[in-house]
């Protein structure tokens, strides 16, 4: 059998994060076992966070930040923003770190709202350039021809399906299209100029044909995923007006329609196979993609086709594990039905899938962000002849972060979304099972789940780059 | 019900514990070896360079990058270093590129059949990259641990 290098290129990444040290992972499974037990014992008895308790916040505020203008400038800098990046990515240079393309939409867009979800809400809906123009046009239609725009009736039995199997898209696209393969933002500038352009065109055919508010809510990669993170956080907006709730209360009802739970497994999932193809599962890429050259398939395709196969089997392994534990919640007396399980604990698994996001790209967010508000913002096409705003020269100070702070930050995250993840789920159960010994029964399936999960995570990390 | 619940409770904690062990004992392993592999070599860390021709003059050998036909002979070269410590690597190449070596953001030139050193301070920790900027092909690995 042949052996071949694969063909490898630096995109983004310029500094690697190092595995965690075998001691530390050693602790951060401690701590993830010592809570989880302490969690079994002393839990409260009755829902905590099926209720909102919203509180509005002031009617001035509310009307300011909500008015017609404000949607408007929000919307327009939107388009703005995504219009840049597409000239950018199809005009600017084809290196990948000198586009502002690249960055903007893979790390500071795709990484970056998640964070400002979870603290300031649905940061994305007012900011989405297609649900601006889909406004837009819908109002134009509405005035010139007097009715508003009809639409087609979406088959509801869809649900988030097709969120779910855009964001594995959209993953698949940045992680294995790009044909350095198997790199974090491995794609060129160009393509992911013309993929952002053909996403536009395909949503904003779909906001035509089932409405804008429709497709936000379930098919829109963006909005569908970013808004999931924004349920964890207490901000939001409801009857026209903002206000404040409890944390964590309103992602409670968050999963209301199918394809819930695999939109978070596929979250969950993507960012798995981003960690474990530079450690974990690097071998079984390579001896897959060896297998595949050998058959007579090409370079590229080979490469392509193992890492798909790999990120499908990412998919399949983490919705099995979510399977294996709503099966056993099934099994404890007065439970409800599977199906109504299977979408009732969905959102349990939110937090994790935002740890997992913290503890994979948190150093590359913190070094490429140094290049957003310097080189790329001056510079954005790359020409080297630019430099709209003085900060051209600037770079990035890999130093502004020691190995240590990102492996605290890293087992940090995973730790936080294990025991948010296991109170969501604990206080699910309390709702679902009008006995508490029956609830707490059921969740030894879930903390069973949870525990695999974080103590994946840690693995991944101490096997990065391994 | 009570015996159900510690059955349970001991089920998922001998699990749990017995994948606890293999990964940990796993990676011991790993950097039990990997620190005999700097014994070995000690004091120039750990060179793995398989295209490497040292010269054990008592000096510490610099590891040399083979560059044929456009790639590293033998591979990627892995090199690791402690952070504070001297990097130092040679490279040889058959034709004329420009080495990159990334996070530190170092460029040198190099011509057909000729050769050039790098020697700077391990200031970044982290992994990072040296590649032939002009193909992106990865020639060596830098491994800078705390």
């Amino acid at each position: 059998m042949t052996t071949f290098f694969l063909p490898f290129a630096h995109a983004l990444v310029a500094r690697g994060d190092l595995p965690i040290p075998a001691w530390l992972f050693a602790w951060g499974a401690s701590i993830v076992l010592i809570v989880s037990f302490f969690a079994l014992s002393a839990a409260w008895r009755t829902p905590r966070f099926e209720e909102d308790h919203w509180r509005p916040l002031g009617a001035g505020l509310s009307r300011a930040l909500l008015s017609l203008p404000v949607q408007i400038l929000c919307g327009a800098i939107g388009i703005f923003l995504l219009g840049v990046s597409i000239y950018a990515g199809l005009k600017g240079t084809e290196a990948p770190d000198r586009n502002f393309a690249l960055t903007f939409l893979f790390v500071t867009a795709w990484l970056g709202i998640p964070l400002f979800s979870v603290v300031f809400g649905d940061v994305f809906r007012p900011f989405n350039p297609w649900r601006a123009v889909g406004r837009a046009v819908g109002g134009a239609f509405t005035a010139f021809a007097g009715q508003r725009p009809a639409h087609l009736a979406y088959p509801e039995a869809l649900g988030r399906w097709p969120a779910a199997i855009g964001l594995l898209a959209v993953v698949w696209l940045e992680v294995v299209y790009g044909a350095s393969g198997g790199v974090a933002v491995g794609l060129a500038p160009h393509a992911a100029g013309l993929a952002a352009l053909i996403y536009s065109l395909y949503t904003l055919a779909m906001m035509a044909i089932f409405g804008v508010e429709k497709w936000c809510q379930t098919g829109e990669v963006f909005s569908v995923y970013f808004g999931m993170f924004s349920e964890l956080g207490s901000f939001g907006v409801k009857g026209g007006r903002l206000g404040r709730r409890r944390p964590l209360a309103a992602a409670s009802h968050w999963a209301t329609m199918p394809g819930s739970a695999a939109m978070v497994i596929a979250s969950i999932a993507t960012t798995s196979f981003d960690g474990a193809q530079e450690g974990a599962i690097k071998g079984a890429v390579e001896q897959t993609f060896d297998w595949l050259v050998d058959a007579g398939l090409g370079l590229t395709a080979s490469l392509r086709l193992a890492d798909t196969i790999f990120i499908l089997l990412c998919f399949a392994g983490v919705a099995l594990v979510y399977m294996i534990g709503v099966r056993g919640m099934a099994t404890v007396g007065g439970a409800p039905p599977a199906k109504k399980l299977r979408m009732g604990f969905a959102h349990t698994l939110i937090p994790i899938a935002f740890a997992y996001l913290v503890a994979h790209y948190f150093s590359l967010f913190v070094f490429q962000e140094q290049a957003q508000f310097t080189y790329l913002l001056s510079d954005p096409l790359g020409t080297a002849t630019t430099d709209l705003f003085g900060t051209a020269s600037g770079g990035i100070d890999f130093k502004i972060l020691s190995a240590n702070a990102i492996w605290y930050v890293q087992v940090g995250a995973l730790v936080i979304g294990h025991v948010v993840a296991l109170t969501l789920a604990h206080d699910r159960a309390t709702a679902y099972w009008g006995d508490y010994r029956q609830a707490a029964r059921s969740q030894y399936w879930m903390l069973a789940v949870m525990v695999a999960f974080t103590c994946f995570g840690l693995y991944l990390l101490s096997a990065a780059n391994g | 019900m009570k015996s159900n619940t510690t059955r349970v409770i001991a089920g998922i904690a001998v699990v749990v514990v017995a994948v606890l062990l293999l990964i940990v004992l796993k990676d011991d392993g790993k950097s039990a070896s990997e620190e005999s592999d700097s014994a070995s070599n000690a004091p120039a860390k750990t060179d793995q360079t398989s295209g490497g021709n040292e010269k054990s003059q008592g000096k510490p050998a610099i590891p040399t990058i083979v560059i044929k036909n456009g790639k590293p002979v033998g591979g990627v070269a892995e090199l690791t270093y402690n952070a504070g410590d001297q990097i130092r690597f040679k490279v040889d190449s058959d034709i004329s590129e420009e080495i990159h070596v990334h996070g530190y953001d170092l460029m040198k030139d190099i011509e057909a059949g000729g050769s050039v050193s790098f020697d700077f301070p391990a200031t970044i920790e982290g992994v990072f990259e040296a590649e032939l900027e002009g193909r992106g092909e990865q020639i060596a690995e830098l491994t800078v641990n705390p």
